[in-house]
């Protein structure tokens, strides 16, 4: 626990991941399988989504955390383009050790883009949730949602207290 | 420190329609979403039925729909996680509806303590089941299946859940390939215990089924509510 908060701190105070212009980010640390990964520069949804807002359009998927407590993802149901997603509600559902999961989406807007390679290789889900096994991208219908979004540190804490709760 | 915690189940006898099931898991895990009730447990036996999961895998229903049909069982599609599997008289169904963010669970520690429910239920009997092997999901007494697991998780709450062979009709098993594995045997507990070992009523091994259920998901306190 306390090597957890002291690596939590440290990332932050070194703002491992501050550009925010970057499209990928390195992780801000990982110290080992048992803590889950969070990133800076993300928000995060109780429900264990990312968001990463650049410019008009946000990215979507499920953090580390998340696929962890899933297992291997072998199949992904995602909405086509053009659709709208509402905040809290499920736009796709994920399917791992034969339960299938929603997956509901962290803001408003519309779906403009999907990733097609989650068809073929569903695992990306589990090897790269915050970059190659991102979800879908959005153009939020109303970005001020963003703030009743957890950051990195706040997600972290949250994961921890769910945990705990065993 | 544990925090209590409650279950109610709801026996709802062993005919009880795979369409009615539906909908009363749909009404209850909406309430329970709500917190207007408890974690919930149905248990209940259905009469002959094919369901597929989400990923509609009518390939592995090895006949036409309408010789489904003439054999008395109906076909339903759904949106659990699994492949095809067939449920009837003398199978054993649990379907939890409860909320796994209030016990910090995720989706693969669920399926694994509903794997080792099972589990423990056959061993009452004697017989040692174990998980499957990687990507074979489900509880095995060598490399036949006993018991199978489709659940479907939404905002937190869970619904279908866990499927024991007592003693069901297990020809019903030849005209799909269970759980997508081919090559793959299906057995049932009175086919797994010793001949001379006399089974008792259903009624009591679902009542036990329950018992193993509570004891490996922590609930204190179980409460029943007969609606059959």
């Amino acid at each position: 626990m306390a090597l957890r908060m002291w690596a939590s701190s440290t990332a932050n105070a070194l703002r491992l991941s501050s550009s925010s212009s970057s499209s990928r980010f390195a992780p801000a640390f990982s110290l080992s399988r048992t803590f889950s990964t969070v990133l800076e520069g993300f928000k995060y949804a109780t429900s264990h989504e990312w968001v990463k807002h650049d410019g008009s359009i946000a990215t979507i998927g499920i953090t580390d955390h998340a696929q962890d407590h899933l297992g291997e993802v072998v199949f992904v149901e995602l909405p086509d383009g053009g659709k709208a997603v509402e905040q809290a509600s499920s736009f796709g559902a994920v399917e791992s050790v034969k339960a299938t999961s929603d997956i509901n989406s962290p803001i408003s807007g519309e779906v403009v883009e999907v990733n097609t390679k989650l068809t073929e290789s569903p695992g990306l889900i589990n090897s790269s949730p915050y970059e190659d096994g991102w979800m879908i991208k959005v153009k939020p219908s109303n970005p001020s949602e963003l703030e009743s979004l957890m950051g990195p540190k706040e997600y972290t804490k949250f994961c921890e207290d769910e945990d705990a709760s065993h | 420190m544990r925090v209590p915690r409650t279950i109610e189940i709801r026996k709802m006898g062993n005919l009880f329609n795979y369409s009615d099931a539906l909908k009363l898991q749909e009404k209850l895990a909406s309430d329970r979403k709500m917190n207007k009730i408890t974690d919930t447990l149905l248990s209940l036996q259905h009469p002959p039925t094919y369901t597929l999961g989400k990923r509609r895998t009518d390939h592995n229903i090895l006949v036409p729909e309408c010789e489904l049909k003439s054999m008395g069982a109906e076909l339903h599609y759904t949106q659990r996680g699994g492949d095809v599997t067939f449920h009837g008289p003398r199978q054993a169904i649990l379907y939890p509806i409860i909320s796994l963010r209030e016990f910090g669970l995720g989706a693969r520690k669920y399926v694994e303590n509903l794997e080792l429910t099972m589990i423990e239920l056959a061993s009452l009997y004697g017989v040692k089941a174990s998980v499957g092997r990687k990507c074979e999901t489900g509880v095995w007494v060598g490399e036949r299946k006993i018991g199978a697991i489709g659940v479907r998780i939404s905002s937190g709450i869970t619904s279908h859940g866990l499927a024991f062979n007592i003693d069901p009709d297990l020809s019903y098993f030849k005209h799909i390939v269970p759980c997508g594995i081919a090559d793959k045997e299906v057995t049932s507990l009175q086919r797994e215990v010793k001949q001379e070992v006399l089974l008792p009523s259903d009624e009591l091994i679902q009542d036990q089924l329950i018992s193993c259920f509570a004891k490996i998901f922590g609930y204190t306190n179980v409460v029943s509510r007969n609606n059959s």
